[in-house]
């Protein structure tokens, strides 16, 4: 199958095309070493790839870097049938600096280009139009005047490519020979003559940004967007939640009833419905998380945050840039330390990427929304806005950030003196306030969540089951007497200073795997314990065998800090190409939660 | 005088750039629009000697003072 790639600047509703034109159907490669994530999906008999946007083909991050290695490679590729290059209409001038750059190079190699000139919609909004003939003239490429928003132009355009991919050879670009003037220049005079006028396109987004980045109010805001995050993963989260948790406990029941007593029937549901079900009732909280992200992501607000977050930043040694993996690091570790990729800084790159691991990600959250619920009451203030549980959720979440940024400045100091003499600026580009397409959004927020379940679900089966047995025999269901038993005897003492039993012992350990795991690990030995009750109420369960506040709060702050996930520790590997450094961060952060929730069980 | 030394509304010319620059930012610079000549407005500032907010041609950037100083301007 042939390819046609999609090349872009970053915000340009390059993702959105690509939504559009492939349907829902895409997949996410990551190329082995260098992981790059290349979206592609179907368009009709062609294989469209989506290339991460870029501003210039003349790299100045590692991730520009190895995006515009990749588009090379494409170019050379006879793979490749077409490129389509996607303006933003409202920006012509800056849109075309790197239009004119991928025409340049589609015409070295020969390949054909076909130009989308997308964001129509809101350039007739402000009452003007783009002669798109004559600009096809003047840019030697044929151009598409389209929205892949309001779908004005896009099945014009749908056959267009079609039609150009099979026959590349008449779209080929043809460039003026006399034309000695720079990219630069050409962009600027056909931005005169066929854009808007900057002060109209930019007017309501200064007015927005008068607010959102105004000395006192904008701080006030972004406190307020940043604790209103937190607070929905608690309360839009928790109706859905508590749907997965009653459907998994009446199909436990219905299951349960309806087979024999015996082996099988404690299997099915103390290590299918305890271990694995406990997990799966998390799923919502993560993809409400993901909701939001994109949601600030899209609209354009993350990168006020980035601005805002800077000044503050830079004293711990982190850039403002730093602010989205760290954000993104509330997900999912493994993106957020490939999203640093985008700081210019090598040093503050490594430093962010270091520290990543100590933003809660969502796999912390079974383990916290468990813990949580079996310690802290459900008190609310000011009718119901707020709920201490909710509270404790941010403080937790917060004890990370903090962790995060001490750490920063310890590592600043350690490397301060191989300070790169040139050390990349912060140069940021505010792009325009958009409301976000619930397309895209969605297919993010199932990705997530389908993910999640992917990645965590075979070993979280495996433990279960693993665990089950272990906590089963040699005397079926007799746990206290069971192999487990005798294993977490043996280790216990590591954990009898945090004011934790055997059970706790285990479940923790197994949870070096993959956090979620601790969930369902004492699902499976909660449930094996008290084999006739319901499965799903495993807090209740904690709570009624007493687990006191101090081992509590520390156990909190053990996975607040300890890096306990295989994939990111890999991860960290392969990004920062030392495994010294990845292994090393697994032992202190290890040793620093330790120490922490040994603190918190004898002084609490 | 330097780009961070313009006040919130201001207007300028970009003189040019500072030639000890790191080449890659200089080009990345100029292919942002920071070329001689072309007019730039200061939209606001942040608190603290934080990140300037520019306007120049369509597009709204944000640079730090480490950079801002390195670009030349003059008022006209
Ligand atoms: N009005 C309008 N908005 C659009 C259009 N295309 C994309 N957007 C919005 O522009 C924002 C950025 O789009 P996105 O696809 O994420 O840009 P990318 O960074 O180039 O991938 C999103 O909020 C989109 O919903 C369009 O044709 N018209």
């Amino acid at each position: 199958m042939k390819n046609i790639i999609l090349v872009g600047k970053p915000n340009s509703g390059k993702s959105l095309l690509f939504n559009q034109l492939t349907g829902l159907r895409q997949k996410v490669a990551n190329f082995p070493g260098v992981t790059v994530e290349l979206k592609s999906g179907q368009f009709g008999d062609y294989r469209l790839v989506d290339f991460p946007g870029t501003y210039s083909l003349k790299s100045l991050s590692r991730d520009e870097e190895l995006a515009i290695e990749k588009l090379h490679e494409a170019m050379l590729s006879d793979a490749t049938s077409l490129v389509v290059c996607n303006l933003d209409a409202t920006r012509l001038e800056r849109s075309l600096v790197f239009g004119l750059q991928v025409r340049d190079l589609a015409h070295k190699h020969n390949k054909g280009v076909v130009f989308s000139l997308n964001m129509i919609d809101e350039v007739q909004r402000f009452g003007h139009e783009i002669d798109t003939e004559k600009l096809s003239r003047d840019l030697g490429c044929a151009v598409y005047a389209l929205s892949a928003k309001s779908l004005i132009g896009l099945h014009e355009f749908k056959l267009a490519i079609q039609d150009a991919a099979e026959h590349p050879e008449d779209f080929l670009p043809t460039i003026k020979a006399d034309d000695e003037s720079s990219v630069l220049q050409i962009s600027r005079s056909l931005s005169k003559r066929y854009g808007l006028k900057a002060d109209i396109v930019l007017k309501k987004q200064n007015r927005i940004d008068g607010f959102l980045l105004n000395n006192v109010l904008g701080g006030v805001m972004f406190f307020i967007i940043m604790f209103l995050l937190f607070q929905s993963i608690f309360t839009w989260a928790s109706p859905l939640m508590d749907g997965v948790e009653m459907a998994l406990g009446d199909m436990a029941a219905f299951v349960s009833n309806s087979l024999p007593d015996g082996i099988v029937n404690d299997f099915i549901t103390d290590a299918l419905f305890g271990g694995v079900g406990s997990f799966l009732v998390f799923v919502p909280q993560i993809m409400v998380l993901t909701f939001i992200i994109g949601l600030l992501e899209d609209s354009g607000y993350l990168a006020r945050a980035a601005l805002i977050c800077h000044k503050p930043l830079s004293y711990f040694g982190l850039s403002g840039r730093s602010f989205i993996p760290y954000l993104s690091g509330h997900a999912c570790a493994i993106p957020a330390i490939m999203a640093a990729r985008t700081i210019e800084s090598p040093r503050k790159r490594l430093i962010t990427m270091m520290t990543i691991p100590l933003m809660s990600c969502s796999a912390r959250l079974p383990v916290y929304a468990l813990l949580i619920a079996v310690l802290i009451p459900d008190t609310q203030y000011l009718g119901g806005l707020l709920n201490l549980q909710g509270i404790t959720f941010f403080i937790l979440y917060f004890i990370g950030i903090v962790t995060a940024l001490l750490v920063s400045v310890l590592l600043n100091k350690m490397t301060e003196s191989d300070k790169d003499k040139a050390d990349m600026p912060f140069i940021l580009e505010l792009p325009t306030y958009r409301l976000p397409h619930w397309k895209p959004l969605m297919h993010r927020v199932l990705t997530s969540g389908k993910q999640f379940i992917k990645r965590a679900g075979p070993v979280i089966f495996w433990v279960s089951v693993f665990i089950w047995v272990l906590g089963y025999f040699p005397e079926s269901g007799e746990l206290q007497s069971s192999y487990l038993a005798m294993i977490g005897h043996w280790i216990e003492p590591i954990f009898e200073p945090l004011g934790l039993d055997w059970r706790y012992g285990v479940a923790i350990l197994v949870s070096f795997l993959a956090r979620e795991v601790f969930v369902g690990a004492l699902g499976t030995l909660f449930g094996i314990q008290g084999a006739d009750e319901n499965i799903a109420g495993l807090a209740a369960n904690i709570q009624a065998d007493g687990l006191t506040l101090g081992a509590g709060i520390g156990l909190m702050l053990f996975y607040v800090v300890a890096l306990q996930c295989v994939a990111t520790v890999a991860t960290l590997k392969g990004e920062t190409g030392s495994g010294k450094v990845a292994w090393g961060l697994f032992v202190g952060y290890g040793l620093l939660a330790y120490c922490m929730a040994w603190l918190a069980a004898t002084f609490i | 005088m330097t780009l961070w030394e313009i006040k919130t509304k201001q207007t300028a010319l970009i003189d040019g750039l500072d030639p000890t620059l790191v080449p890659a930012v200089m080009q990345r610079l100029t292919e942002m629009g920071f070329a001689s000549g072309q007019s730039i407005q200061c939209l606001r500032r942040s608190p603290f000697k934080g990140p300037i907010v520019l306007q120049l041609g369509d597009c709204v950037y944000s640079l730090e003072q480490d950079i801002a100083d390195r670009i030349n301007v003059s008022m006209n």
